[in-house]
């Protein structure tokens, strides 16, 4: 009981930090808390079901096509909506990204309907339901481990990215300093929209995987996922991408487990009351430092 | 003569940066003070240290007002505002978005005391006490030359115009001591003839002025003395002539590349 | 005080109270329904909540995503010690006040120190833990199944040897419900105008500056966030008395975001224009919710009006549509074009 309760705190723990990497390197790159970021983690369950159901595609193409439509779909949020106020105040800019959450998700419910939707029959591989492995009484299917390998492999990839790349160092000045990145010639607007295109090609794929897993989807799916995962990346230290990782599945296993054995009705709540006193007693996080916003220009 | 502010042993590191080391100087309560100091050398720091925006890491500020000493290092910047310790800052902070007299009324904030209760009621004290607060901003407008300019918005007034409120506002807390950040900065050979004649005007009003200039002209007109820092460090101090033609002090300039001082 | 005399008043004085006095005498028209009156009486509960969130974001700057945590704690309150012990409304209304400032002092004097965007989601979490609280807690809310049955307010002279009279139909709500905006505008009105509003304000447009003035950030940021906690949970207690019925539904965060969403429209820290802010997006609303199921969608979508319009005012017109007055000045001079005045905590400088 303890282990299996374990083992789906880990997977979803994995998802979460998936969703959390986004929000963590946005905040990184322009300290906006993209709260329309829950809503391309939707979108791209959405996308997947319809590359699905009208083009008749397999699930790994639909699951390839979506996350390039998140992509997309993130860099299009950054250059119409939040890019006209880089210079604005950041209450502007949060009000937007809320605006824009609020839009998308019912922009959804008009295309898609209200009601929960399951993937189509036969479209997730047959396979994935069957029992992979088990051990100390603990089954491990193959979409487990599919789930489980995928992510790991993204976020060794993104931690590569972030560390090795021409591109991840430019990603990093620029959460550093814009102005200085600026100066040394790096296209800033060019490298926050590039973010906004990895986060959401990542919030995507943990779209797909969570719709295919519990078979259903639904508009408003984003909403709690998105609050759930900024609560990891918070609890990880904001900013910190190796803490958004750690904080999620810190956070998925603490739900499980805290359903499990202590109340399964305040299963969400688990999230709330974990950021909540995390941002009290230790703002910066596990891995972060904190952010002094008002101090900037001294 | 007990100093009004004493400053000794005072270091700030920020991380393995050290902004100050070991500065040591003293204010006396009739004085003009200027810190000057290549850019870079640690003279916003200070002014932060002890106007408790920074925490210093070393060393003690002393205030001394009516006889009292209080150490204020690393007290809260409300409590040394309180204390009677007021400032200017470098890049003109005002609230934007309110008139000329409520940046003033806002710094006589801190010598009155009336909240929510008066506020909804409007008690015979509250009334009593916001005309108090009016009629004293429009004496600290008059006192600064913007006599009449009240009703302005802060932010539409023009720069000079606006650094002048900052001082009003500055002076609306009653400090005993007063430490203005580059307030020439920007300004015309006239406005900065007249800033000059308000320092003075200010002196007179009994409260002590400790100044960051890079105008020397400025700097040597109203500066009784003068303290120079150099890489977060105690360089020389003086009058204003000797500190000018000290060989240390051209050297420092001349060596960071700004030949302004020579 | 001086007397108020007719000719004294500017023109846009005389306005107001020419308003005033045709929304006071609107009932005795004929041709105004029970159904028209309903959406006015919401108007109005709107216009106490936007007024009261506007202290949050409009005098201070700092983003409250939660302020139906407080509307839902003021309307339980206000249900249960119905239900429970009968509490005379005029009771409840100075118990919801001081219950809601309660909440607003716990949550904001640990959360305020913080920086504006983990405060904003702090508070998203406490409504969101509210609503968790209100559906799971079946022995005091009955949870989903809401709580129904709750006596409408009364009048009760008896202990004079008068009639007691209980509100039924539409007419003394809507009387009530302008007594508790005219109160509400009135205290707004002193705050704005005194020691208190003058350091929200500076606080709102330079922190720094505010400190150095000797303005304690935490204590002014803390008794904002009370005060409008306590306007919250009074306007709380008003629709539990109104509606008769609550559901943990009726909290969720889409409130939260319709309140917002008034006070950006009309003008943030604008008391008029986040009046007429309330009053565009309840009838936008309603018309919304007639028009919607014609075109066979879901009443819900009308949230995409309004997030759409979130994010086109912040984009073209920032300050809203009646900016506070210095700002206006400055559009009217040219000074301002897209640069958003207020709210600029945090900001870029």
């Amino acid at each position: 009981m303890f282990l299996q309760q374990l083992v789906n705190g880990l997977i979803i723990g994995g998802i979460y930090a998936m969703i959390a990497v986004g929000y963590t390197m946005i905040y990184g790159v322009i300290q906006l808390i993209n709260f329309a970021h829950g809503e391309i983690y939707m979108l791209g369950a959405f996308f997947a079901v319809t590359f699905i159901s009208f083009l008749g595609l397999p699930f790994f193409a639909a699951f390839l096509l979506s996350m390039i439509c998140c992509a997309i779909c993130g860099m299009f949020l950054d250059v119409l909506a939040y890019r006209p106020l880089r210079e604005s105040p950041r209450l502007a800019a949060l009000i937007t990204a809320i605006g824009m959450s609020i839009f998308l998700q019912n922009l959804a419910m008009i295309i898609w309907g209200s009601r929960q939707k399951p993937f189509p029959h036969g479209s997730v591989p047959a396979y994935f339901g069957q029992i992979a492995v088990t051990f100390g009484g603990v089954n491990l299917s193959w979409f487990h481990i599919f789930i489980f390998s995928f992510t790991l492999v993204m976020m060794l990839g993104l931690h590569l990215t972030i560390k090795k790349t021409r591109w991840g160092k430019a990603m990093r000045a620029v959460a550093q300093n814009q102005t200085m990145a600026a100066l040394v010639g790096i296209n800033v607007n060019r490298v926050i929209t590039y973010t906004f295109a990895l986060a959401g090609a990542l919030g995507g794929a943990a779209g797909i995987l969570v719709g295919a897993y519990y078979n259903s989807l639904y508009p408003t799916m984003g909403y709690v996922a998105g609050v759930k995962a900024f609560a990891a990346a918070v609890l990880g230290g904001i900013g910190s991408v190796p803490g958004a990782m750690v904080g999620g599945v810190i956070l998925g296993v603490a739900e499980a487990l805290g359903a499990g054995y202590l109340s399964s009705l305040y299963r969400d709540g688990i999230s709330y009351a974990v950021m909540i006193i995390v941002i009290i007693l230790i703002p910066a996080g596990l891995f972060g430092k904190l952010i002094k916003e008002t101090k900037k220009s001294m | 003569m007990t100093p009004i502010l004493e400053i000794s042993g005072l270091s700030k590191n920020f991380g393995g940066l050290k902004a100050l080391q070991n500065i040591s100087f003293r204010i006396n309560p009739d004085e003009i003070i200027g810190l000057i100091g290549p850019n870079g050398a640690g003279k916003t720091t200070l002014f932060n240290c002890v106007a408790g925006v920074e925490k210093p890491s070393l060393g003690k500020v002393t205030f001394t007002k009516d006889g009292q000493a209080t150490s204020i290092g690393g007290r809260k910047p409300e409590t040394v505002t309180l204390l009677g310790i007021a400032r200017t800052f470098q890049n003109i902070r005002l609230f934007d978005n309110l008139t000329v007299l409520d940046n003033v009324k806002i710094g006589r904030h801190c010598r009155y005391k009336s909240s929510i209760f008066g506020a909804v009621t409007r008690s015979r004290s509250q009334q009593a006490e916001e005309k108090a607060i009016a009629e004293t901003a429009e004496e600290f407008l008059a006192f600064v030359g913007l006599k009449g300019r009240g009703g302005e918005i802060a932010s539409s007034m023009p720069y000079g115009d606006q650094r002048r409120l900052e001082i009003a506002r500055a002076l609306a807390t009653e400090p005993r001591l007063l430490m203005l950040d580059e307030p020439a900065a920007g300004m015309n050979p006239m406005e900065s003839r007249e800033l000059m004649d308000l320092i003075e005007r200010i002196r007179k009003k009994g409260v002590a002025i400790l100044l960051i200039e890079h105008d020397m002209k400025v700097v040597m007109g109203v500066c009784d003395r003068v303290v120079v820092i150099n890489h977060g460090e105690w360089l020389t101090e003086g009058k204003p002539k000797d500190v000018q033609n000290d060989p240390k002090v051209i050297e420092a300039y001349l060596g960071s590349g700004a030949a302004n001082a020579a | 005080m001086g007397r108020l005399r007719i000719q004294q008043l500017s023109r846009g004085g005389k306005i107001r109270i020419g308003l005033l006095i045709l929304v006071l005498i609107l009932p005795l028209f004929p041709f105004i329904s029970d159904y028209a009156l309903h959406i006015a009486i919401l108007i109005f509960m709107y216009m106490i909540l936007a007024l009261g969130l506007n202290i949050v974001p409009g005098f201070n700057g700092l983003l409250d995503l939660g302020y139906v945590g407080f509307y839902g704690i003021g309307a339980y309150t206000s249900g249960l010690l119905t239900i429970h012990f009968g509490l005379s409304y005029w009771l409840i209304i100075p118990i919801a006040f001081l219950n809601g400032a309660l909440w607003g002092v716990l949550l904001g004097a640990p959360t305020l120190r913080l920086t504006g965007d983990y405060f904003a989601i702090v508070t998203f979490g406490f409504s969101e833990l509210v609503v968790l609280f209100l559906t799971n807690e079946i022995w005091l809310t009955r949870g989903p199944l809401g709580l129904p049955g709750i006596a409408p307010p009364s009048i009760d002279l008896s202990w004079l040897g008068g009639p007691k009279w209980e509100f039924a139909g539409e007419v003394p709500y809507y009387y009530l419900a302008i007594l508790m905006v005219l109160v509400t505008v009135f205290v707004m009105y002193r705050i704005q105008d005194s020691r208190l509003g003058r350091a929200w304000f500076a606080i709102r447009d330079d922190e720094i500056a505010a400190v150095s003035c000797g303005i304690n950030l935490l204590h002014y940021k803390v008794i904002a966030f009370a005060i409008s906690a306590a306007f919250g949970a009074v306007a709380g207690s008003f629709f539990a008395r109104w509606v008769t019925f609550l559901s943990p539904d009726m909290f969720k965060f889409w409130e939260s975001f319709l309140v917002l969403c008034m006070i950006v429209l009309g003008g943030m820290g604008n008391i008029w224009g986040v009046m007429v802010g309330a009053v565009v997006l309840v009838s936008l609303s309603e018309i919304l919710r007639e028009i919607l199921p014609l075109l066979g969608l879901p009443v819900e979508v009308r949230f995409l009006v309004f997030g759409l319009i979130m994010v086109i005012m912040m984009r073209f017109r920032p300050a809203g549509l009646m900016p506070i007055p210095a700002v206006a000045a400055k559009m009217k001079a040219g000074q301002v074009k897209r640069k958003p005045a207020v709210a600029t905590a945090g900001s870029k400088k």
